[in-house]
């Protein structure tokens, strides 16, 4: 399974709040409110669609973290949180 | 010319026929009614009111009528109405002027959508706006009441009217349900206040009306900007704290205590962004009143 963008990103109104984002999403109408791992995980969907492995590891080497399950897990539950605003959608690889 | 200029007998006679026309804030409202008890208060309240005259527009039309029920035979009920509408089920008559002006509240707050509306109670000093948004039952009434006393001008105690393109307020200064237990504080500490009738039994329990200055209805074409925004919570036996607060999380609460935020979209994001960006903001908790008006006005002095 992958993770693709729904979203272009040129068409969020972002403001930085010392590395807290608040997110103006115009289709929807909503605002959300991301630190700057959040906002992060939409920059690297917007380059290119990732798998969930492919994301904690480019976030672990932006944020010089060490990945492990729990991060995964982590990671994981935004993309779920993201697919519910519209932001993110997930493909599975044989549809 | 005032409403308090007016005759008992012209002012019952408006009231009972086209309408009262009066100017609050940046709307006008007509007001009709033939119950008398309301009739006798509002001459007292809303005496330093404009007129306004036949050729303005009215935004909105409101209406106190008397009513029976079958379910309720021996109460005399009354019934609000605002452009023809019942927004609310029946209540005794004894409540008719607090159901009157939740009523006006409740329409400016469902209707307004060319300003962003904050719940907040909001005050001017030294020619900029202190913004007080807060939830229900967090005491801004009263606190806005002490303030309006200590030398503050009222804008409002219920809404941060705000232009989102200039990010200019309106004063909006209406009549100030003190509830329960702040009628007797206020009473206490400042027996200058005119109040009206306390009105016991209402959704919110006993309620009376402070009556806006004179001038802060005179003046309430004086817009002004904002300067600071103080989030008040009153918590009994709290010590005084005066903390920043960081602009994401200001401008989270304001966002999500504004009437109208999601309706005005993309507008509401920026005018938001903007105010927060050029105000100071502060999280108030106190229990004592000279405390937190010492260090608003030290706040609010420079």
């Amino acid at each position: 399974m992958y993770w693709l963008s729904n979203v272009d990103l040129s068409s969020l109104k972002i403001e930085n709040w010392d590395g807290e984002y608040t997110v103006f999403q115009p289709e929807s109408g909503k605002t959300h409110f991301l630190n700057e791992m959040g906002l992060k995980i939409l920059l690297i969907l917007d380059q290119s669609p990732a798998t969930l492995g492919t994301l904690c590891q480019e976030l672990s080497e932006y944020f010089t973290l060490l990945p492990d399950a729990k991060f995964s897990g982590q990671i994981m539950k935004t993309l779920q949180r993201y697919e519910a605003l519209g932001l993110v959608s997930s493909v599975t690889e044989n549809t | 010319m005032n409403v308090g200029q007016l005759s008992q007998e012209t002012f019952r006679t408006l009231l009972t026929t086209s309408g009262l026309r009066v100017k609050t804030g940046p709307f006008n409202l007509s007001i009709q009614t033939r119950f008398p008890r309301l009739i006798d208060q509002l001459h007292q309240m809303y005496a330093h009111y404009a007129l306004v005259n036949e050729a303005e527009i009215v935004e909105f039309h409101v209406r106190v009528t008397s009513m029976r029920s079958i379910r309720r035979p021996l109460t005399r009920l009354i019934q609000f109405e605002v452009d023809g509408r019942s927004p609310f089920p029946p209540v005794p008559a004894e409540q008719a002027l607090a159901t009157l002006e939740w009523g006006i509240n409740l329409a400016i707050a469902m209707r307004i959508n060319h300003l962003l509306l904050f719940h907040s109670a909001a005050v001017e000093r030294n020619g900029h706006v202190l913004l007080l948004p807060a939830w229900p039952g967090s005491g801004k009434t009263t606190l806005c009441t002490a303030l309006i006393h200590r030398g503050y001008r009222l804008f409002s105690d219920e809404f941060g009217l705000m232009d989102p393109q200039s990010s200019e307020f309106f004063p909006l200064p209406r009549l100030m349900p003190l509830k329960n237990q702040s009628i007797q504080v206020i009473r206490d500490y400042f027996p200058e206040a005119v109040l009206g009738p306390e009105i016991p039994g209402t959704l919110k329990g006993t309620v009376a009306h402070m009556r806006p200055s004179q001038e802060s209805i005179e003046r309430s074409d004086e817009s002004a900007k904002a300067r600071w925004i103080v989030f008040p919570k009153w918590s009994a036996g709290a010590n005084l704290s005066l903390e920043s607060l960081p602009q994401s999380e200001a401008f989270l609460l304001l966002a999500s205590n504004a009437f109208n935020y999601e309706v005005l979209g993309e507008t509401a994001f920026g005018a938001v962004t903007s105010l927060v960006r050029n105000c100071e903001c502060r999280k108030l908790v106190y229990s004592d009143f000279d405390n937190a008006l010492k260090a608003l006005d030290a706040l609010t002095d420079g």
